[in-house]
């Protein structure tokens, strides 16, 4: 039913806009490079020993911001000024990640072609560290080493949250009340972490309610 | 409404403003009508439908079992309650029928005397409506998935038709093919192997360029060959009306909408759009509403987002099974969607409520029958407008 209502809202925002009946309030931009460093401070560092650099999912923006298209332009012109490094996290999946940078990429193709004079054995040598992963016969993508622990502690952490939101009753928990919820030894973030991640992956739905925010289950 | 049709009167707005808004608002208020039907003949799935563009009076659907049926869809009955009949059916008993699943229908854009299928029983048929029966059958060696006719060609009338081995730019299936209806010699088309490639007819060297997600740098030759449009295969693809945009639509969940001319991806995030097809899906754009929405069946239910935006707007429940091709009726902003329930269903814009003060069922049924000639008049305005516009 609340469902119902929120599209109600959206289709007559919409016919206003178009019979210009009210003028709607026009939000403030969009700032997607607050929201990173917000996010970037519940990335526990000390878990993997100062080794990763701090990771935030693309996904997640989408859970605090309303239009993803607008976070996703901004993303891509972060990226473009060279101040966002985005990485894919495993083959094939549409898991983003973003990581802050000060131009390293540039840097380090900078050190490392001139000095090339062997590719095969150099490549091998990237690939076995970690730092190149294989795309393609003949292109690589670059990739972040030890990322393999994160992605295991991501998916078990999220397997653990979505557990505990499918053994409420009815299958939907308050999402404030999720926050405070004590979590077992499965999750290694914080759990702040793992909703946002929950929600932008559109795992859960959210639904507006007079007490806040309410987290369901999406069966699929 | 009022406000706008003063205006126009008056000289104050553009007339194509009025058509605008009031389009917009009809597709809004989708929804399903029991008052308006479509016969049920198929008996197996429905995998597409087809409405001519000439008229917009007829429509054809083509099923699982091979059946191809021509409904009418005009009301001239006089009373609300109408289903619209089959005035035509190529049934299993004809012995021209294809013995498989017919997978494409359409009408000849430019009159409804003839139409063509294809199947997988790997031809394609060429039919005259009057008599239907085939005026030419094409064989191909494998699964015909899909076929498009030009809307706009007048130089060549070319029906592009793939089927799997002999393109040798695609390394999989062919799934889906358009022609852009901004140019005449330009075509997509989107496989199985992730790739969606942009080809023109005059050149015979290969495709013009292949869709990259990441809008990687295009001039290498080697991020030519693993450029993936999406993350799984690539089964729904659309022009938009001025074919300005192309819609792609993959198995990854996603729908991606790409700057025609420079194969850019435009970044508009439409969420997570459930596709679970193994073939194609149809999916089908609006015409001269402002925002312009995109209708993408979704399972059971048909979801309408804003082109884009990107915005869900609202879900078209109704079909008890899978939903498998939506076709929009650019004229009375109605949307007919068929799936393997065998159904067709008609979403109509809803028509206003009476007003509380006109009680009684004899003025119920008078404002009916004015509803009717609105929708007539509507019909006529729009025509006349597309006469003289673009």
């Amino acid at each position: 039913m609340f469902s119902c209502l929120s599209v109600m809202n959206r289709k007559r925002a919409l016919i206003s806009d178009t019979f210009k009946v009210n003028k709607r309030r026009v939000a403030g931009p969009l700032d997607v490079k607050a929201t990173l460093q917000d996010l970037m401070t519940l990335f526990p560092r000390k878990l993997f020993n100062d080794a990763l650099p701090q990771i935030v999912l693309k996904h997640q923006l989408y859970s605090v911001h309303n239009d993803r298209t607008q976070v996703d332009r901004q993303l891509s012109d972060l990226r473009e000024q060279g101040e966002l490094l985005m990485f894919q996290l495993g083959f094939d999946r549409g898991l983003w990640v973003g990581v802050r940078t000060r131009g390293t990429v540039e840097k380090f193709l900078e050190k490392m072609l001139p000095s090339c004079n062997d590719m095969n054995s150099e490549i091998t040598q990237l690939v076995k560290s970690g730092v190149l992963t294989v795309r393609d016969a003949g292109s690589w993508w670059l990739s972040i080493p030890n990322s393999g622990r994160f992605t295991k502690y991501l998916i078990q952490g999220r397997k653990a949250v979505l557990g505990m939101v499918k053994k409420s009753k009815y299958n939907k928990v308050l999402k404030a009340e999720l926050e405070e919820r004590q979590t077992n030894s499965q999750v290694k973030f914080q759990i702040k972490y793992h909703i946002h991640d929950i929600i932008g992956a559109e795992l859960v739905e959210c639904i507006p309610t007079t007490s806040g925010t309410l987290l369901r289950c999406v069966d699929y | 409404m009022l406000g706008f049709l003063t205006a126009r009167q008056a000289g104050l707005d553009d007339p194509l403003r009025l058509r605008r808004a009031e389009s917009t608002r009809r597709v809004l208020n989708l929804e399903l009508n029991h008052d308006r039907d479509v016969d049920r003949i198929h008996s197996n799935g429905i995998n597409t439908i087809d409405i001519e563009v000439i008229e917009g009076r007829y429509m054809l659907s083509g099923g699982a079992d091979g059946v191809v049926v021509v409904y009418d869809l005009e009301n001239n009955s006089r009373k609300s309650q109408y289903t619209c009949k089959a005035v035509g059916t190529v049934g299993r008993s004809s012995r021209y029928a294809h013995r498989f699943s017919v997978e494409t229908v359409q009408w000849y854009p430019h009159d409804t005397g003839m139409f063509v299928s294809s199947s997988f029983d790997k031809t394609m048929k060429v039919w005259d409506t009057e008599t239907l029966k085939p005026a030419e059958v094409f064989q191909f060696e494998g699964n015909v998935y899909c076929h498009h006719m030009s809307p706009i060609a007048r130089k060549h009338s070319l029906i592009a038709g793939v089927c799997v081995t002999s393109s040798h730019s695609h390394r999989g299936e062919v799934l889906s093919v358009r022609w852009s209806p901004r140019y005449e010699h330009i075509l997509a088309t989107a496989s199985t192997d992730s790739r969606v490639l942009v080809w023109d007819v005059r050149r015979a060297s290969g495709s013009l360029f292949s869709l990259d997600q990441h809008n990687g740098d295009k001039s290498k030759a080697s991020s030519e060959a693993v450029n993936t449009a999406h993350n799984g295969r690539v089964n729904g693809l659309c022009f938009t009306v001025d074919g300005l945009y192309l819609l792609t639509m993959g198995t990854d969940d996603r729908m991606r909408l790409w700057n025609s001319a420079n194969g850019k991806n435009t970044l508009v995030n439409y969420g997570k759009v459930s596709n679970e097809s193994r073939k194609g899906l149809k999916i089908t754009v609006s015409r001269s509403c402002s925002p312009e929405f995109v209708f993408v069946p979704c399972g059971s239910s048909v979801a309408v987002y804003t082109l884009h935006t990107g915005e869900l707007v609202t879900m078209l429940r109704g079909h008890y099974n899978n939903v498998d091709c939506c076709q929009f009726h650019p004229d009375y902003q109605e949307l007919y969607s068929g799936g393997k329930d065998c159904n067709i269903l008609a979403w109509v814009p809803a028509v206003r409520p009476p007003d509380v003060e006109e009680e009684g069922t004899a003025a119920k049924v008078e404002i009916l029958a004015q509803q009717e000639q609105l929708k007539h008049v509507w019909g006529v305005v729009i025509r006349r407008r597309s006469l003289f516009s673009f």
